[in-house]
């Protein structure tokens, strides 16, 4: 049975009505968008299940994930912060960015903070690079964009998301 | 056609049609531009900058729309301010490309010193080593340093099983993507893929089973570097050490050419054995591809359990014995028996095997069968393909038409061949009883009902395709057993015949009848003048002396089964001690292709020639030598000493194999793409054809021959608790020449039996049960597979997977009662 289109057939439907019949493939971005929202992140059985629904191969699927640093196929912090260490912001000190910032948090890159809030990610050139250093932050459903950082610019953010989730929580953690 | 375009490139002048690429084009006149992602059967991607080079344009003046001229009268020549790739960009007119200046060769440099900042340059245990394009272009353009740190380079994962069949070394891999469009472009089996980004790209598969496509062995040629291995060779030897012999792949009627790779080692004792076999190019028969059937189905040759000595019965044993007293004893039998003699020969044989058995049974006045599901070989005699056909030439204007047969899983470089076909416009149309991969591309697909399929050919011309197939420059049919018996593919090949006949396209280039034979010389066995006869329980039960080579009908048929047992005398010629061996009174054992000389004849009804890979192994013998040798001590001439010498007498008497000769089949001519060879290097791994190219045989004349008519229907007709059970084939089967390689284990065919959910719930049955499948009065456990697409009221087999069924029959399945089972099959 697949699940994922049990539990989202109206979703589904409304998704793959706007791309002509027979064409589903193009389908597979608001799919995997659908799916990460739902759970957080991909699961490898709703990757299978996308790929049924659209009817290419799961490989195909997994190379899309892959592919975006935006998709999760693991599960992750509620907020993936995301520095970008290609050239161009290399040359204005992501590098070095990246590694202090983990250094305050006490977590290497890839990891997840020990509240499971935060988890901090290398990625390719997010197309700010003038703007460097800078990550964007997703989360909640939400990607947004944070340029010309400072590690305590940065830290202060992360309060923020921390208060946040804590108010939504409606615990005060 | 395309108008001609004319260039120079590196001072050469070039003349070529427009759209060819730069690359290409330089390649033609022997400049080699190096490429890692570029192929030339895949679409370019430019993705690994590898074949950067200099291109100017002539200057052409806006206002006056005329080409610029420099003070010497020469045409003014524009330089980009970059550097192009040379596999993405077309010729132009004028252009004018330089490969060989210093800015071109800093660039191969860099590009050379970029791949290299993570491969872990671990050539002397990678299987690649030796006929590697990273490794002797990095020798050719690169630098021997790098300005990049050792410490940052990538460390990945070194063996990862991909499936069963291919491992990937992650280091290893440059990204070039011609494995991911390989499976793509190609084959239609999107399976493996890129997954991240950048330095971290890495090659997986989301399968089940991993790499799930019978062309995976293809991507290990084409992959530039020692990323991806075959388990069957990895680590088995160094490309130096092996010679290699051109051979043919015997298992299906394509006649894939490959070349086979040995070695002598110590670990056979010393003996020369086989490493791998390869695809060897032959543009109008496989390309430069093969199937995985091909490349690892292999191990039968090199078995232990091969016949090693001829065997004799006394009385309810079989002892060894030595050539001289079996073959007297064989001979003084056949003598006896005169026209008591029956010969049941199958496709697996060589044509000098199948024509010395011949002649010896007919000089004895006795009855030579072609031992062979299928019919119509006398048909495509005189409908086949016409010499000169290609079917790498059809397609817009071409119409196709695929009956009864699964091309993807009998004939895989069929199925690849055809959908390149479609890809380039031709028109599909694919009849058959269940879905197959054909119906993917086929631009109209006709399900009938099983039995009727002769009816559905006989009706293309009144139906809606009918005036495409009648306007088609070309008509070419591929007509199979699948679901079928053997009077009923006879029937279809009538009716396909009829087909071409009415439209106007019988005996017309790139047109025709193509069989898809279960052998890989079932064209031959025709050719050779061995038909299937009818009655053949019969003539095996009353045959005096009955001699057997290349078949092993007590396996397939539970009444031939029982027949030979009342069969006089029984002679057999094989490779293993099969059921019917068993049986016999006298055994020869034969040399396997690998270890001897002959000839096929494909489907497509081209002779190709084949060579000795191997030593011939002491004590065995050719099945041709065998048959001779009979002969002589029945006072017969048959040539023993060589095949090509029975060749030529052949090819004396065969008015189709008339005139041609070992020499003639080892002719080759040049074929595009240039492939196997260093200096130019494009394709990859894939044998250059030095050694013949084959020659496609004319058609026999239609004078006096009437296409066989008859009742094109064919229906099965079950009571309401009985099913009709349909054969149906598949690639990787039962029989001894797969089983003997382990590694394609895990994906045989079993003994299923599939059947629609509704035939199920009539019948009360369910999934996965087991159930008792009586076929010809023996009962074999089978489990029931549920399947939509299956007809309802019918249900199919996998021949050769454990229940011996030939013909559709009709059936009635027991539950298996208690230790029923076993009883009945006793
Ligand atoms: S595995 Fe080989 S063919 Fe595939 S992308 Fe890597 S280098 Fe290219
Ligand atoms: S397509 Fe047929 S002939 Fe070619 S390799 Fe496969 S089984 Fe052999
Ligand atoms: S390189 Fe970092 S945003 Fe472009
Ligand atoms: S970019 Fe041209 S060969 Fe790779």
């Amino acid at each position: 049975m697949n699940e994922f289109f049990v539990q989202n057939t109206e979703a589904i439907q409304k998704i793959l009505s706007a791309y002509p019949a027979g064409n589903k493939r193009p389908a597979v971005m608001p799919l995997l968008y659908l799916a990460q929202r739902t759970n957080g992140f991909i699961q490898k059985k709703t990757l299978d299940e996308i790929a049924e629904i659209l009817e290419i191969t799961p490989t195909e699927v997994a190379s899309i994930v892959g592919f975006y640093t935006l998709y999760h196929d693991e599960p992750g912090g509620r907020y993936h912060l995301q520095v970008c260490t290609d050239l161009p912001c290399a040359l204005r000190g992501a590098d070095r960015f990246l590694q202090d910032l983990c250094d305050n948090l006490g977590i290497k890159v890839g990891e997840t903070t020990a509240d499971g809030l935060i988890t901090i990610e290398e990625v390719k050139c997010l197309a700010g690079c003038h703007h460097a250093p800078l990550f964007q932050v997703q989360g909640d459903g939400d990607i947004s964009y944070h340029e010309d950082q400072t590690v305590d610019a940065a830290m202060q953010l992360i309060a923020e998301l921390k208060k946040k989730a804590a108010e939504r929580e409606g615990t005060n953690a | 056609m395309p108008k001609d375009i004319t260039l120079t490139i590196d001072g050469q002048t070039v003349t070529a049609p427009a759209g060819t690429l730069v690359v290409d084009a330089a390649k033609r006149i022997g400049i080699n531009i190096p490429v890692f992602c570029y192929h030339p059967k895949l679409e370019p991607v430019g993705m690994c900058r590898m074949c950067l080079v200099e291109i100017g344009r002539p200057v052409i003046d806006r206002t006056t729309n005329n080409p610029v001229f420099e003070a010497d009268g020469k045409p003014k020549i524009q330089f980009g301010p970059k550097l192009e790739t040379a596999c993405t960009t077309p010729i132009s007119e004028g252009m004018v490309v330089v490969g060989l200046s210093d800015k071109v060769k800093a660039a191969r440099k860099d590009v050379l010193e970029f791949l290299l900042t993570s491969h872990p340059l671990d050539c002397p245990i990678c299987d690649k080593g030796g006929e590697c394009p990273l490794q002797n272009q990095t020798l050719e353009y690169g630098s021997a340093d790098s300005r990049f740190l050792l410490d940052e380079k990538m460390r990945l994962s070194k063996h990862v099983p991909l499936g069963d069949l291919i491992f990937l070394d992650r280091e290893r891999c440059i990204q070039c993507a011609r494995c991911v469009r390989f499976q793509t472009e190609i084959v239609d089996d999107p399976v493996i893929g890129f997954y991240n980004r950048g330095r971290k790209l890495e090659i997986i598969t989301d399968s089940q089973p991993g790499f799930d496509s019978i062309f995976s062995g293809n991507t290990t040629d084409i992959c530039p570097v020692g990323a991806l291995t075959t388990a069957d060779f990895r680590f088995g030897a160094r490309p130096w050490e092996m010679n290699n012999a051109a051979s043919l792949c015997t298992h299906c009627p394509v006649g894939c050419n490959t070349t086979i790779n040995v070695r002598r080692e110590a670990k056979t004792g010393g003996n020369v054995s086989i490493k791998r076999i390869m695809p060897r190019q032959n543009e109008t028969v496989n390309e430069i591809w093969m199937c995985d059937k091909g490349r690892f189905a292999y191990h039968f040759a090199d078995s232990p359990d091969r016949l090693k000595n001829p065997l004799i019965r006394k009385g309810s044993e079989l002892f060894q014995t030595t050539w001289t007293e079996a073959l007297s004893a064989a001979s003084e039998k056949i003598k006896q028996a005169g026209s008591g003699l029956v010969t049941l020969a199958s496709g697996r044989l060589t044509n000098e095997d199948i024509y010395n058995l011949r002649k010896l049974t007919e000089t004895q006045g006795g009855t030579f069968i072609g031992y062979s599901r299928m019919a119509g070989g006398e048909i495509v005699n005189r409908f086949g393909m016409l010499p000169g056909s290609n079917l790498g030439d059809l397609g817009k204007d071409s119409v196709i038409v695929v009956v009864s047969s699964d091309l993807h899983e009998e004939a895989p470089i069929w199925w690849l061949r055809v959908r390149e076909a479609v890809k380039r416009g031709a028109v599909l149309i694919s009849i058959s009883i269940r879905p197959t991969r054909l119906d993917k591309i086929a631009a109209k697909t006709l399900r009938v009902e099983p039995g009727r399929e002769a009816l559905a050919v006989d009706a293309i011309l009144t139906g809606d395709m009918a005036d495409i197939v009648k306007q088609a420059k070309h008509l070419l049919v591929f007509y199979g057993s699948d679901g079928l018996g053997r009077k009923a593919t006879g029937q279809l090949a009538a009716a396909c015949a009829r087909l071409l006949e009415t439209s106007g396209h019988a005996r017309r280039i790139n047109s025709g009848l193509i069989p898809v034979w279960e052998r890989g010389n079932t064209q031959g066995l025709w050719d050779m003048g061995a038909h299937p006869a009818d009655q053949i329980v019969e003539r095996i039960a009353s045959a005096r002396v009955l001699l057997v080579a290349g078949a092993d009908p007590a396996n397939d048929d539970p009444m031939m089964e029982r027949a030979l047992e009342k069969t006089e005398f029984l002679i057999v010629q094989d490779l293993f001690a099969t059921a019917t061996a068993r049986k016999a009174d006298i055994v020869f054992p034969v040399l396997a292709f690998t270890e001897r000389e002959g000839t096929y004849t494909s489907g497509e009804r081209r002779v190709q020639r084949f060579y000795p890979a191997v030593p011939a192994p002491e004590g065995l013998k050719a099945d041709y030598e065998i048959a001779a040798e009979m002969g002589a001590e029945l006072g017969l001439a048959l040539e023993s000493s060589a095949a090509s010498l029975v060749f030529q007498q052949l090819a004396a008497e065969i008015p189709q194999y008339s005139g041609l000769t070992y020499p003639l089949l080892a002719k080759t001519s040049d074929q595009w793409p240039i492939v196997g060879r260093p200096d130019v290097y494009f394709g990859g791994t894939s044998y250059a054809n030095r050694q013949g190219l084959g020659i496609h045989l004319p058609l026999l004349p239609l004078e006096d021959f009437e296409i066989p008519s008859g009742d094109l229907d064919m229906s099965l007709h079950p009571d309401a608790h009985e099913l009709a059970v349909y054969p149906v084939t598949r690639l990787l089967d039962r029989g001894i020449t797969v089983t003997t390689s382990p590694l394609l284990a895990s994906r045989l065919a079993q003994a299923d039996l599939f059947i629609h959910p509704a035939t199920a719930r009539k019948m009360f049955l369910n999934a996965d049960m087991q159930v008792m499948l009586p076929v010809d009065g023996a009962a074999y456990p089978v489990r029931i597979v549920l399947d939509e697409t299956v007809p309802e009221g019918a249900a199919l087999i996998p021949r050769s997977a454990g229940v011996p069924i030939h013909e559709p029959q009709v059936a009635q399945v027991a539950p298996p009662v208690g230790d029923h089972a076993s009883r009945v099959r006793s």
